[in-house]
């Protein structure tokens, strides 16, 4: 943290940067460059999103994240199987009754909670979309709907009794105030159950409320794609990318993405599946690789750009000494490659599936119900076949 | 517990501030418990923006959220002790203070208020009472009840905020859109009321507020802030020369020409035009003799 606390004077407001801020970077028209101790070095925007509680949080490894779950699954199997100990030593049971038990109350595998929440998480979706919330609102319910599940099992706290409570908190988190009585109205809920489990909420969130979604890096991409190939895109095609990118982050939000990529990665990787051309073209032309590492064809690219007008070549000098020793479009398009595979991998959860494991959800906290239904369908066997006899 | 409750040192209308120590460390702290019960609504917005905004920032010039915990269903944010501000310093005129501890304090404001805005997050309510001192004399920009995100361009936002002697003039306009350049201007006033030591612009109502800004800096014109005129209110001023510079000079006598330039930048009526954090940071003003005064040996406490 102390890179951003003992900086203060030169820093570039990530806000405002602009053609004009980055001018005074360049050491002709910037005397106060040669004052800079030797190590000077600008915050950038990289080291704020660092400094969030989104990156310093929640976000993971691959390894981490399954680790994570793992043990989230863990304790509430513990929890699960003490409490089907206790009723089994509590209750007189038939040996069928054994039976079923051993059968159908089993607690949930790690694989099948993932499943059961990224099927509710879609249906977080869906309301909120429903209930015409803005975007970034809508984001953000599902990141806090997902977020919660990673600290708390299906088995202690039903993910349907959740939705709205974070539809109701990301609202509020994104300063879009609704009455709670407004919200249950529209929502067809009601306010007990909305705010059972705000705190809740609000605590398996470790009091981390801001939220950056992939919206804002692509308003940024759309704007710099068209500066940066000026003249070499169409604005109507770039239109129509913009929304179809904008679908594509919608569906990558409800994916492990989040924990893997930074927003601007997920959205890079979106603009990859709509036209891989014209984003290795921009990435070439913004991140020039130095080194000369690039492939043929590429150098070519960056060989048309040197002979283009001069406010390119002014640009793209600029970002060469930005960017030079950070970004490299190689590894940069290697990193989004990666995401994109992610965000296209089917989630290939079925209503059947998941009412399967809803069942299986129910059954292992209420092991009553399956003795229940047992005995039911047995009394039934027996009456029907009373029937038969008198018959 | 980790932490305790010693002394009950404040209330407010959604809050109850405690003073109080740290069990582990002994550090003392300040404990302020949101009300949770009293909201039908559930958590209350100023305190989840309170929560969402802290999280987010760690710098020596912004409040230190240390921890957060729940007890009896209720919220409690543990912040870092601040024994003073700046208000009750400005206001006790048993305490003396030069323009070089003007300068130290100006200078910490506004990294603690560049900070924000470069993490895309604007104050709205920056006044004397919203910046303590830390036992070292370290400025601390305070209660973030009422900050937001830095709008994109099509959000309607509530002109309704920052209170009223700090209000920057597109908010007196009743603007739907601003910008970050409103903390600035507050920041522009709390530095003529430092070399003041009375409030600058003290409007006794909203109408009256436009009255003695205007009066003060003069009635913006469309040659300066274009379509300014077009603004529902506009019609009913009083229009006002700005000041000349002599005028300026002898109000604020102490004051250099940088720090007038400085001050001046930052209370220009069209944000536009107003200075950035970042222009402030690199003003003329910080490079000119006195160096700010170290923070830790300004006499605060009387």
């Amino acid at each position: 943290m102390t890179d951003i606390q003992t900086d203060e004077k030169g820093a570039s407001n990530p806000a405002t940067s602009s053609a004009a801020e980055k001018e005074k970077e360049t050491p002709s028209t910037s005397p106060a460059e040669k004052n800079k101790p030797p190590n000077y070095k600008r915050i950038s925007d990289d080291d704020i999103y660092r400094h969030s509680s989104q990156y310093r949080m929640w976000s993971y490894t691959r390894e981490q994240l399954q680790e994570k779950r793992i043990d989230t699954n863990a304790r509430a199997v513990a929890y699960i199987e003490e409490n089907l100990l206790k009723f089994r030593e509590a209750h007189d049971l038939a040996e069928e009754e054994m039976k079923v038990l051993e059968a159908k109350a089993i607690p949930l595998t790690m694989e099948e909670e993932l499943n059961l929440v990224n099927f509710y998480a879609k249906k977080v979706q869906v309301i909120a979309q429903h209930l015409n919330l803005p975007t970034e609102v809508v984001a953000t319910s599902i990141s806090f709907f997902r977020r919660f599940f990673l600290e708390n099992s299906v088995m202690q706290i039903d993910p349907k009794s959740i939705v709205h409570t974070t539809i109701f908190l990301a609202c509020k988190s994104e300063n879009y105030f609704i009455s709670v009585d407004s919200f249950a109205q529209k929502a067809k809920s009601n306010r007990e159950s909305i705010l059972k489990f705000e705190f809740k909420l609000l605590e398996s969130l470790k009091f981390s409320l801001l939220n950056h979604h992939p919206y804002k890096p692509l308003h940024g991409f759309f704007l710099d794609i068209q500066n940066i190939l000026y003249g070499k895109v169409d604005l109507n095609y770039m239109g129509q990318i913009y929304d179809r990118c904008k679908k594509r982050i919608s569906g990558a939000l409800l994916s492990d993405v989040v924990y893997f990529y930074t927003p601007p990665q997920i959205t890079l990787a979106a603009l990859l599946i709509e036209d891989e051309a014209l984003v290795t073209r921009y990435l070439e032309m913004k991140f020039p690789n130095v080194e000369g590492i690039q492939e043929p064809e590429a150098k070519n690219m960056t060989k048309e750009a040197q002979n283009d007008t001069s406010k390119t070549e002014k640009d793209k000098k600029q970002n060469t000494k930005d960017e030079k020793s950070s970004i490299d479009a190689v590894k940069l398009l290697a990193v989004i490659r990666e995401c994109k595979d992610l965000i296209e991998e089917p989630n290939p959860l079925s209503t059947e599936d998941a009412k399967r494991i809803a069942a299986k959800n129910y059954y292992c906290q209420n092991p009553s119900s399956l003795v229940q239904k047992l005995k039911r369908k047995m009394n039934e066997d027996t009456s029907t076949a009373e029937k038969r006899q008198k018959i | 517990m980790e932490y305790t409750k010693e002394k009950k040192v404040g209330e407010g209308t959604y809050a109850v501030v405690y003073l109080g120590s740290q069990h582990s460390t002994g550090r003392k702290i300040a404990v302020k418990e949101i009300k949770t019960s009293e909201f039908k609504d559930g958590l209350d917005m100023s305190a989840i923006r309170e929560v969402k905004y802290l999280q987010e920032m760690q710098h020596p010039n912004v409040i230190e959220l240390v921890d957060i915990f729940m007890a009896y269903d209720n919220l409690n944010l543990v912040l870092e002790f601040l024994p003073t501000d700046l208000e009750v310093v400005i206001k006790d005129k048993s305490i003396l203070f030069t323009p070089a501890d003007i300068k130290a304090w100006m200078l910490m404001t506004l990294r603690g208020v560049y900070h924000c805005h470069r993490n895309f997050i604007l104050h709205r309510d920056l006044k004397p009472n919203n910046l303590l001192f830390s036992p070292d004399g370290q400025i601390k920009v305070a209660d973030f009840g009422l900050a937001r995100a830095i709008p994109s361009p099509h959000e309607i936002l509530t002109s309704n905020v920052v209170t009223r002697w700090y209000r920057a003039p597109e908010l007196l306009f009743g603007a739907k859109h601003y910008t970050s350049a409103i903390d600035i201007w507050s920041v522009g006033v709390i530095f003529a009321e430092l070399m003041l030591r009375i409030p600058y612009l003290p409007g006794q109502n909203d109408v009256d507020q436009m009255e003695v800004t205007f009066r003060a800096l003069g009635t913006p014109t469309d040659r300066d802030w274009p379509e300014v005129s077009s603004f529902m209110t506009y019609n009913k001023l009083q229009i006002y020369p700005p000041p000349s510079r002599d005028e300026l000079r002898k109000r604020f006598i102490a004051a250099s020409e940088y720090a007038l330039n400085f001050m001046c930048g930052m209370l220009t009526m069209n944000p536009q035009k107003r200075l950035t954090a970042v222009q402030c940071l690199e003003s003329d003003y910080f490079k000119e003799l006195p160096p700010p005064s170290d923070p830790s040996t300004i006499k605060i406490r009387s």
